[in-house]
């Protein structure tokens, strides 16, 4: 399912496209026919279980990894065979925390990634630092998964890259650094013009910032659109229905759970349509909710199950 | 509207940042190295009191320079995960020109410890009274560099580099001992790779091992009319061909 048009591809008003992007680790699928869609500008969340192939996507987009088929654009330049222009665009936070220079201080690190990076602030750098309560002269060996994380914040942000690729952002953070980070994310977004990816499946923690989702289940995408959309299109609905009924073939039907002769289904598809198959079909609708987006996500992951 | 994009980092920047933070990676080695031929020096300057130091300068044998230069990418490379996504690879460099680029700067770092060591030679050497062709030779310049790329095609261009390293060690170990066994001719050659006209060419011939490592070929480098300048310049020639296929096993378009 996606919402997201495609004629917006071909006026470039996308800032990452990927075309049916596969990848095998081994045996593992960890994409299978991947086309994301990020329109420039946006927060875009990517939301799926451990595994579901979030971390592959980013990894695809910096060229650290590459797909077995398919091919990935970031501001319309290949990964593949533009890996370092690609790379200069773009702030990244990777899933683990551990550094492999153990042996230097935080300071030395971000004046070697001031040096790769022509667009590094150094002012909003010292900012960041300050911000993110780093000590420069702390060693990289030495740093708790906190301490880690908030330096990679720094280097991420430091250069005001066009595209963050944030991988399970506020893992290892504290609740009171989570939220002190979100908002200095947020902050840094209204601050600089930057699309964003958040692959996470704490999605409660991002749900202010986002406002387009992407489903990752197994390597697919299960659905692409945006946040509005998802709030419109995916709802609970409460039904009562008569004894031996069917519901129709073509509802996409997420979750479902009964109660009697009262179901409680989680439906996807335009709100006033779904209303009407479920009527036509002999079903009384009670009442419409709309979801979360945790809610909907979930609704979405666990799809297949439900089916 | 596309936003406007970011510039790559300039070839300079980023030479003089890889110069900079692999000396700084290199520090511990070094203070090791420094502190060994401290050490090595009080020996040495007893003997230049004794009148009896020439024995420490007789030697032209660099091949413990050559193995120093295979082993040194080793400690440059330490804790890089040269074959997964790591910080290095998410630099705004093209992939395999970065790779080169650390080789660079980690020989940049090998000449400057081997300046350093050939002043220590050399300058103890005077101190001696042993001075002259025997005592140093700036052949091992292009001998270590040749060490120096093979090592680092090792490290670059294999995930298990050390157990690569090892097996072809064992293998020039089980060589040499079997060429102790077999014994040598009146000149000095090995009876083992005398037996075959191919293993001769590879042991003595004038593109061979021997020439690689016997200070005649390094003294060759300052007479360019003798012979032991096109084998060194073979060997530097394939220790670059060997190092560029290693780096482009992390080229851009190459899949881990």
């Amino acid at each position: 399912m996606s919402s997201l048009p495609e004629h917006a591809v071909e006026r470039g008003e996308l800032a990452v496209v990927t075309h049916a992007l596969s990848m095998r680790y081994g045996r593992e699928t960890a994409l299978e026919g991947v086309d994301l869609r990020v329109p420039e500008g946006a927060v875009y969340v990517l939301i799926g279980t451990n595994g579901a192939g979030k971390s592959t996507a980013m990894k695809v987009l910096l060229n650290l990894v590459r797909p077995d088929s398919g091919r990935a654009e970031v501001f319309g330049l290949d990964t593949a065979s533009r890996g370092a222009e690609v790379r200069a665009q773009i702030g990244y936070i990777p899933e683990s925390h551990a550094h492999d220079y153990a042996w230097m201080t935080c300071g030395r690190l971000m004046q070697h990634a001031a040096a790769h990076y022509p667009s590094w602030d150094h002012a909003y750098a010292a900012q960041l630092v300050e911000v993110f309560g780093v000590r420069a002269d702390r060693k990289l060996g030495t740093l708790s998964k906190g301490e880690a994380r908030r330096l990679q914040f720094v280097l991420a942000l430091a250069h005001r890259p066009p595209l963050l690729l944030l991988d399970e952002p506020t893992d290892g953070l504290d609740p009171v650094m989570r939220n002190g980070t979100l908002a200095q994310l947020a902050g840094h977004l209204a601050d600089t013009p930057t699309t964003v990816i958040i692959a996470t499946h704490h999605v409660h923690e991002v749900e202010s910032l986002a406002d387009h989702v992407g489903v990752l289940r197994e390597g697919r995408l299960a659905a692409q659109m945006t946040r509005d959309d998802l709030r419109r299109m995916v709802a609970r609905y409460r039904v009562e229905v008569p004894e031996g009924w069917q519901p129709p073939s073509e509802l996409r039907v997420l979750r479902r759970s009964r109660t009697g002769r009262e179901m409680q289904w989680t439906l996807a598809g335009e709100r006033d349509d779904v209303t009407a198959r479920l009527a036509a079909a002999g079903a009384t609708v009670r009442d419409v909710t709309a979801l979360s987006l945790e809610e909907a996500a979930l609704a979405f992951l666990s799809e297949e199950e439900a089916a | 509207m596309q936003p406007s994009l970011h510039g790559t980092p300039r070839g300079r920047e980023v030479v003089l940042e890889q110069v900079r933070i692999t000396g700084l990676a290199l520090r511990r080695e070094a203070l090791v190295v420094a502190v060994v031929l401290a050490i090595v020096s009080v020996p040495i300057f007893v003997d230049i009191a004794n009148g009896t130091a020439g024995t420490w300068f007789d030697s032209s044998d660099w091949v413990p320079l050559g193995v120093i230069s295979l082993l040194f990418p080793f400690a440059m490379w330490r804790g890089e995960k040269r074959f997964a996504p790591s910080f290095f690879w998410t630099l705004p460099v093209d992939r395999r020109k970065l790779a080169l680029t650390r080789v660079f700067a980690g020989w940049v770092w090998l000449m400057v410890a081997l300046a350093i060591f050939f002043c220590w030679h050399r300058g103890l050497a005077l101190l001696s009274g042993v001075a002259g062709a025997e005592t140093t030779s700036l052949m091992a310049f292009p001998g270590t560099t040749t060490f120096y790329l093979f090592g680092s095609a090792f490290v670059l261009g294999l995930r298990h580099p050390l157990r690569w390293f090892l097996g072809t060690f064992g293998v020039f170990f089980l060589l040499a001992s079997l060429n102790e066994a077999v014994g040598r001719t009146p000149e000095g050659h090995s009876r083992l790779f005398m037996s075959s006209s191919f293993l001769r060419w590879i042991a003595y011939g004038p593109y061979g091992i021997d020439t690689l490592l016997d200070s005649k070929a390094l003294q060759s480098v300052l007479n360019a009319a003798t012979r032991g300048v096109i084998p060194t310049f073979f060997w530097l020639a394939a220790g670059l061909a060997v190092l560029w296929a290693a780096a482009s096993r992390h080229g851009e378009r190459r899949r881990h």
